[in-house]
């Protein structure tokens, strides 16, 4: 204890007890003194004594309370230490994580493109074998010049026929291939510039006229005429053409048309929020979560892959790097928001 | 007299004193930055209740978990009150001195505390929890 006495005859308080002391031979000079006088002293000595144990005290609770504060700052630092190493260990999870999300979602992308594209070229190969039998056989007999109208009758038929579905099967293991290679959207490649918002909107939606005049429905679109987006309009003009085209195709029953409608603002400067929304049949809860999923789809067999609004999805969160929510009820249509920044990252185009 | 109660602080303790019933007590932390404005009330109405308590049996329940300097001298001259009070006036003071079982600083501050007292009966008392 600092102001202990021991320790080599050191003492914090040796002046005091010195002064002390002197008081003690000064009481004994005044014993013959006034008793007035010496009862002053003595109070006053008293009163110093009791003022020095009480310094003494103070000094030893202002140590206490500094090795206190000594161990609960030594305690923080372990704790601060701990908390950032749990902190990065989560982030490396996290991390971990991420990658194997990733991975997931493309073992989920592979699986679902073979599995589309196995019925098509299974079709395609199936009649090709059909076909190369009927050839054979009808080339057996034109070799022993006994070919009959029927017989040849017959192997145009057949030929035709197959060659139709040969045809169409491989265009549509085509299109799947092609729609597979937009869900991997090569981020870099595509051409970034700046552009009028509202023109370039009007421009995609011309181009879907044909497709939307056949279904009936209307098309309205607000757009602050003077907003420029420096990004990648053609991210942009896919992720509209997918919107719409999930609209005409999913949107409404059969024979039934509506309204299209895109909405564009700007929540905070320098963000740009786009609303597309029709008033169709909606989309029910248990598809909502899943609708941004690769290959998820209401129609398989019908036409329907699935990578629609997972392009979307990709291509948002990607070039636009931005961001997609998807509101809806059954019967009361279906809003997709979307949300990027009205510049792109990675330095200012200065190019039209 | 009237009761004094006040409500606890982040930086200042609860008190609460039934001088009717003779008890007394400060509860709590105390670190306030104007050490008179907290202890000021405190000690008017101790020092008001000490005067008029001859021969009556005053119980004074310390449980203080943290205390600055400036609060440590003004718990030692409110224990130097009390003492004169047991001295001069026949007050029976008796104080408890709580702290956690595992709290050595606030049992050394308790024995620290006690040392110049010799009128008063002062408890250490450990509490669990």
């Amino acid at each position: 204890m600092a102001a202990h006495p021991s320790g080599g005859g050191f003492s914090l308080f040796e002046a005091e007890e010195r002064v002390l002391a002197e008081a003690g031979n000064l009481r004994e000079r005044l014993a013959e003194a006034d008793p007035e006088l010496k009862h002053g002293v003595e109070t006053l000595t008293e009163a110093y004594r009791r003022s020095v144990r009480e310094q003494r005290r103070l000094v030893r609770v202002s140590d206490r309370l500094q090795a206190q504060l000594a161990s609960v700052n030594q305690e923080l630092a372990k704790r601060k230490a701990e908390a950032e190493e749990a902190l990065t260990q989560l982030r490396e999870a996290q991390e971990t994580l991420v990658q194997t999300e990733k991975l997931a979602s493309l073992g989920a992308l592979v699986g679902g493109v073979a599995h589309e594209i196995n019925t098509p070229v299974g079709i395609a190969l199936s009649c090709a074998s059909h076909l190369a039998d009927a050839t054979e056989r009808i080339r057996k007999l034109f070799e022993a010049d006994d070919v009959g109208v029927e017989d040849f009758e017959h192997y145009m038929e057949t030929a035709t026929d197959t060659s139709h579905l040969i045809l169409g099967n491989c265009e549509r293991a085509a299109a799947l291939i092609r729609s597979f290679k937009q869900v991997a959207v090569d981020r870099t490649s595509a051409e970034r510039r700046r552009f009028e918002l509202a023109s370039y909107i009007g421009e995609t939606l011309t181009s879907l006229t044909p497709g939307i005049r056949q279904a009936g429905h209307k098309v309205a679109i607000d757009c602050p005429p003077a907003l420029m987006v420096d990004g990648y309009p053609g991210a942009l003009s896919q992720v509209l053409t997918n919107f719409v085209m999930n609209s005409i195709v999913h949107g409404y029953d059969e024979g039934r048309s509506g309204l299209l409608s895109i909405t564009v603002d700007e929540p905070t400067p320098g963000t740009v929020r786009l609303t597309y929304a029709d008033d169709g049949r909606g989309v029910p809860e248990e598809h909502r979560t899943r609708i941004f999923d690769p290959f998820f789809t209401t129609r398989r067999g019908t036409g329907g892959s699935g990578l629609g609004l997972h392009i979307v999805y990709n291509l948002v969160t990607g070039p636009l790097e931005g961001q997609v929510t998807v509101e809806s009820e059954p019967g009361k249509g279906t809003r997709f928001i979307l949300t990027f920044p009205r510049q792109a990252s990675g330095g200012e185009t200065t190019g039209e | 007299m009237d009761n004094l109660v006040i409500a606890a602080t982040e930086r200042s303790p609860e008190v609460n004193f039934d001088f009717e019933g003779g008890q007394l007590s400060l509860k709590g932390e105390s670190y306030p930055e104007d050490a008179s404005s907290v202890f000021g009330p405190i000690f008017a109405a101790l020092e008001q209740y000490l005067v008029q308590a001859e021969g009556k049996t005053v119980t004074f329940d310390f449980n203080l978990i943290y205390f600055n300097s400036s609060s440590a001298k003004a718990l030692m001259n409110m224990f130097q009150i009390l003492d004169d009070a047991a001295d001069r006036r026949g007050v029976k003071v008796e104080v408890n001195w709580r702290y956690a079982e595992d709290d050595e600083t606030m049992q050394e501050f308790g024995e620290d505390f006690s040392e110049d007292l010799e009128h008063l009966t002062f408890n250490l008392v450990p509490t669990k929890g």
